[in-house]
């Protein structure tokens, strides 16, 4: 301890630059993390954060919530299938919207946006099956009418208490709740009842026979788990059972913007580990000296190995800090993007860089342990 | 009077006993026979001046003495523990805890300063605190450098290093203290002074000391002058200390 600590007091620029070298890692790895979830949760968090387990997609729509249509009779057959608790109807769709009410007043009352509205059944044996998981404030939609808004979008007039009008000459929609992350496609997104939803497509499209559900909402029945009522209703013809996370993670867009931003991230990981071998390789050549003499004097091996397995764990944390310190003081700044700091996330990364840390510290520990005290007898320059 | 029979006479066991040493470096046509049956017996306050040419096998006597080598046959006792077949890291205790060396390169760690370097032989043995400090505090006194405490290595002239090595090779109280060329690097006032604070030093201790040295000037300040010649120790006599 005394030997790790006084060594770095007394390099005190180099240890600090290596701080600052590995800070600035941990936030762009921070920051590449949160803009993989940020992206995915703006595209796809209304799929993440519904309460149905399984979701059902139409297996021409290749698990894209957008085109995929559940018939009457695939809706039937899929009620049959064993294991199956509960199972709803849950649409998706975009809409034109204007805001007839907005206590922000950012949007103008005549301007368009676009909006998605989701709709699960309200009522009924299936009801709550697709709603928002966790409502930040408000209450879920008790009727037709009503609904649960995206929170990021609550200054843009989807606040508790404005009203959103679907055009053209739609309903009147009361935001009554608030819900983080359930966006879709980076839109505004409502959560309304089913009714409410099968009203909004008939303003657009009054000749339609009946409106089809997107996808269907499924509960497996008490004692069945999630694998086996996908692997049972995989059974029922012309469909794609999904888990929610597989749901998720198979969507479209989503594996390719993940993969992309977990390709930086491991390159980031990857220029820490050498950053950090190679800074404490060099200094442990570069001090071999004062190692052989401490060899010789009595110091066991182990002493100096966990000296400088030490040294980077306290080198680390400290990067570990200064990067989060970054990324905290930036992210206010992120919000729009979706980028946000979160402790539990910066907890993870940290014990992620203490291991590469470690693991890039190797190199120095074996050629610490490797160091023979007699060289300690040999006249500087030439050691054996 | 042989020194076996001295240290019989004094009471003590010896502080370093070789039987029959020998050293072979490499195998074959290539083996270098660096240290050939060599036997020798060191008093507990004795101090043995270690004379010979280059490439006579001094350094590798002192390095099998203080438990830095192993010998390739023989019996080494050193403050009374037979340390023959001792594993690395039962030899790293004896280099911890019995004996002290003074190396002819580096002896202090660049980034400590003189009092650390002290602590750090504490600190290996895993004693700190009040006690130790005082100790390093009184050593570095007597070695007339208690200004210069706080200095690293890099602040300090040769001189001062040379004294802080002798401090730090006596902080752990050892049986034998091991210096290997002392003086080598110092003009011949500040070896003689160096050499004098050794005498008193491992003197007041009433601690044993082998001093390697080129130069005949040193060896009056010992008790006796041991000579070695191509691996074999030559003779054994008595100086008339300083
Ligand atoms: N590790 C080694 N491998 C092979 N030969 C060695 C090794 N160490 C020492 N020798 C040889 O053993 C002999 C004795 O070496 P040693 O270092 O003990 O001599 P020395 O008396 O200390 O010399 P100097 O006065 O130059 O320091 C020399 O011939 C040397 O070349
Ligand atoms: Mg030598």
């Amino acid at each position: 301890m005394f030997l790790a600590l006084r060594e770095i007091q007394r390099a005190k620029v180099r240890f600090i630059l290596l701080v600052l070298a590995i800070g600035l890692l941990v936030f762009l790895v921070l920051f590449q993390i949160g803009l993989r979830d940020g992206l995915i949760g703006q595209f796809i968090g209304a799929l993440r954060h519904q309460s149905a387990p399984v979701v059902v997609f139409d297996v021409q729509a290749r698990k894209n919530i957008e085109g995929s249509r559940i018939d009457a009779g695939t809706q039937a057959a899929l009620a049959q299938v064993s294991g199956v608790g509960r199972i709803g109807r849950l649409g998706e769709s975009t809409f034109t919207v204007s805001n007839a009410v907005s206590r922000a007043r950012a949007t103008p009352k005549d301007q368009l946006v676009d909006a998605v509205l989701f709709g699960y059944e309200v009522t009924g044996p299936a009801a709550g099956l697709g709603a928002p998981t966790t409502l930040s404030k408000g209450h879920m939609p008790a009727g037709i009418n009503e609904a649960v808004a995206s929170e990021r979008n609550r200054a843009d007039g989807f606040d508790i208490g404005d009203v959103i009008h679907i055009e053209p000459g739609g309903a009147d929609i009361t935001v009554v709740g608030l819900a983080a992350d359930i966006n879709y496609s980076v839109s505004p997104t409502l959560f309304v009842s089913w009714d409410t939803f099968e009203a909004a497509k008939r303003v657009r499209n009054p000749d339609a026979t009946a409106v089809l559900p997107s996808v269907m909402a499924v509960e497996p029945a008490a004692g069945v788990s999630v694998g086996v009522l996908v692997a049972n209703l995989a059974a029922v013809p012309g469909v794609v059972p999904l888990s929610r996370a597989d749901a998720v993670a198979q969507s479209p867009g989503v594996a390719s913007v993940s993969q992309s931003l977990n390709t930086v991230i491991g390159l980031l990981v990857i220029t820490a580990l050498m950053v950090i071998g190679l800074f404490i390789l060099i200094l442990t050549v570069q001090k071999s000296a004062s190692l052989t003499l401490m060899r010789a004097i009595g110091a066991h091996r182990r002493t100096l190995a966990l000296t400088l397995v030490l040294q980077t764990t306290v080198v680390v944390l400290a990067g570990v800090i200064v990067g989060g310190a970054m990324m905290a003081a930036i992210s206010p700044l992120l919000n729009s993007i979706g980028v946000s700091f979160d402790l539990v996330q910066l907890l993870v990364v940290g014990a992620g860089a203490i291991v590469v840390g470690w693991v890039g510290s190797l190199g120095a520990v074996l050629r610490v342990l490797r160091i023979e005290p007699i060289n300690a007898t040999v006249p500087q320059g030439m050691l054996r | 009077m042989t020194s076996t029979a001295m240290n019989a006479a004094a009471g003590t066991a010896p502080a370093l006993e070789m039987h029959e040493v020998t050293k072979v470096y490499g195998e074959g046509e290539n083996a270098i026979t660096a240290l050939a049956s060599a036997t020798i017996s060191i008093g507990s306050n004795e101090m043995v001046a270690l004379v010979g040419p280059s490439g006579s096998g001094k350094t590798t006597l002192l390095s099998i003495a203080g438990g830095l080598l192993a010998p390739t046959s023989g019996q080494v006792i050193v403050g009374g523990r037979d340390i023959s077949h001792a594993s690395p890291t039962e030899l790293t205790e004896v280099r911890r805890n019995t004996v002290g060396f003074v190396f002819q390169s580096v002896n202090l760690v660049p980034f400590l300063t003189a009092r650390e370097n002290l602590l750090l032989v504490d600190e290996l043995r895993g004693s700190r605190g009040k006690q130790s400090k005082a100790r390093a505090d009184r050593l570095l006194d007597e070695l007339g450098l208690s200004k210069r405490l706080h200095n690293l290595p890099s602040q300090l002239s040769g001189g001062e290093r040379q004294r802080v090595a002798i401090g730090r090779a006596l902080m752990n109280e050892p049986a034998l203290v091991l210096f290997d060329e002392p003086t080598s690097a110092l003009d011949t006032q500040l070896g003689e002074q160096v050499m004098e604070l050794i005498q008193s030093e491992v003197k007041g201790r009433g601690t044993a000391a082998i001093i390697i040295t080129h130069d005949s000037r040193m060896t009056h300040w010992c008790d006796r002058t041991v000579r070695i010649l191509d691996g074999r120790l030559q003779s054994d006599e008595l100086a008339t200390a300083g």
